[in-house]
Parts: C-alpha cells; structure tokens; sequence
C-alpha cells in the first residue's frame, strides 16, 4: 500500500505537467496574463510533486528539498492565485501584487537555497509519517515565510475561483464556469486539508489530497473553458 | 453578455450549497493558517 501511496508525486507531477502545458497553449493563443501566470503555477506544482517523488523514490536529497520547499510548498497556491488576481482585479493593483510577488519570491528562492537543512529534524518531528516537511529547515526565520505566500494564494485562488463561480451563479449565466471554479476551489484546497491530516499520523495524506486536488483543478480548468449544453429543460430567456 | 438561462433544478440547489461550505471551509483554513503563523511560525 506504501508502495502505491509513494507512487502518486509522481502521478502529480505528470498531471501538473500536462496541465502546465494545456495552460500555456492556450496562453499562446490568447495571450492573456491570467494564463501565463496560472501557467507557470502549474510548473510550481509540477516540480513541487517530482521532488515529492524523488524522495519517495531514492530518499534524501538536499537540492530536491529545497527545490520542493520553494516550489511546492511557498511559491505554488501564490503563483496560481496571481492568475486569478489578474482576472478579477484592475490591471493596475493586479502589477502591483505582481512585482510584491516576484520581489518575495525571490526573498524566498534566496533564503531556501542558502539555508542549513538537518533531515534528521524532520523525521524526529512528531507527528511526521516519513513525508517532507519544513521541519528540515534549521536556519531561523525561513519557514515563517511560508504561511504569507500560502495566505495570499489561498485567498486569491481559492476565494478567487469561489467567487468567479458565485458571480456566474447569481447572473445565471455560463453554468460550465460555475461548476469549472467550484472544481478549481475545491482542489486547491485539497493540498492543504492533506498536510493537516498528514500531521495528525494519518500518513501519506498529503500525497493523496494533492493528487485529487491538480486533477480536480485541470477538470476544473477544462470545465470551465469548455461550454457546457444546457439541458432541454431549462428555459432560454432573453439576457 | 453571454446567453441567460434558468440553470438546471440540480445546479440551482446545488450551488449555493457547496459555495457556502466553500467558504466556511476558506475561512476555517485562513484562521488555521494565522494560528499556525502566530503559534509555531511555520510548515
């Protein structure tokens, strides 16, 4: 069973992948700056899952540790919410968010690359079911970064896409958008509720809840872009 | 404008449902969030 639960950061990482690539292909059509940033998210998440899986596969490895902190863990539910802040917000407050973001991803980048890890920390943690945590990190401060990337994307991604859906909802218009954002806000919560339970011993939750949570984000994705036929027996009327 | 219509009976009932979990379970996660930064400082 261990086995096949190591296996799914692999299975994550391909459908980020795959969801990276079906963003940016429609970014290249339509150039719109949402797409590039969900676009670039979605490699977050890739690289995040494949550094998953590099521990699963062949244990540890301090450059996949850290690419798996920077990624997976503080730059991935900020990028993707960017997206969103890109498609909700003015032009000119969503550039502004931009830079804060590049500017303290950097921070981060820099921080995480140059800190002393201990691996031995992370698996003496209690509660720790032999997947990755930050508690590697020895170097102070480093980790308290995360929980303000994390707050920002999860605001903006899943309140974003919550909101996109309750919009559509309350016009009554483009059912696919509504029930595509409902599937993105549910799956970008999902990483997280996994790390909770993942904590609290039941092990390799974390791996399952962000599986479920990128291939319900790409349905999402594909709903949302995709129109949906509306049954015979629901009554046109005039917008 | 795009097209309006009356959404099925299901997704009538259905959305406001699951939007209004959404967001208790949004703002449950922010606070967990919050007590995580204020009491431990980190994941």
């Amino acid at each position: 069973m261990n086995a096949i639960l190591n296996f799914l950061p692999f299975i994550s990482g391909t459908v980020s992948f795959a969801l990276a690539a079906f963003i940016f292909k429609r970014y290249l059509e339509r150039r719109g700056a949402h797409q590039l940033l969900w676009g670039i998210g979605a490699v977050c998440y890739g690289i995040g899952s494949f550094s998953e899986a590099y521990y699963t596969s062949f244990g540890w490895n301090p450059l996949a540790f850290r690419l798996w902190y920077l990624f997976g863990a503080i730059l991935v539910a900020a990028w993707l919410g960017q997206g969103t802040v890109y498609l909700l917000a003015k032009q000119k407050w969503a550039n502004v968010l931009l830079v804060i973001l590049i500017l303290g991803s950097l921070y981060g980048a820099f921080r995480i690359f140059t800190a002393e890890l201990d691996p031995a920390q992370m698996l003496a943690h209690p509660g720790n079911t032999g997947e990755l945590s930050g508690y590697a990190i020895v170097t102070p401060g480093v980790r308290t970064l995360t929980p303000f990337f994390n707050m920002y994307g999860t605001i903006t991604l899943v309140g974003g896409a919550a909101y996109s859906a309750w919009l559509f909802w309350r016009k009554r218009v483009l059912l696919h958008r509504t029930i595509g954002n409902i599937l993105i806000a549910v799956g970008a919560m999902l990483p997280a509720f996994g790390g909770t339970f993942s904590r609290m011993g039941m092990a390799n939750l974390l791996y399952l809840g962000e599986l479920i949570g990128i291939v319900l984000i790409f349905v999402g994705f594909l709903r949302a872009t995709i129109p949906l036929k509306v049954a015979a027996s629901a009554q046109e009327v005039a917008a | 404008m795009p097209p309006k219509h009356q959404y099925p009976p299901l997704y009538e009932k259905l959305v406001p449902v699951i939007l209004g979990i959404l967001a208790i379970t949004l703002a449950v996660l922010l606070i967990g969030i919050v007590v995580v930064v204020l009491f431990s400082g980190a994941r």
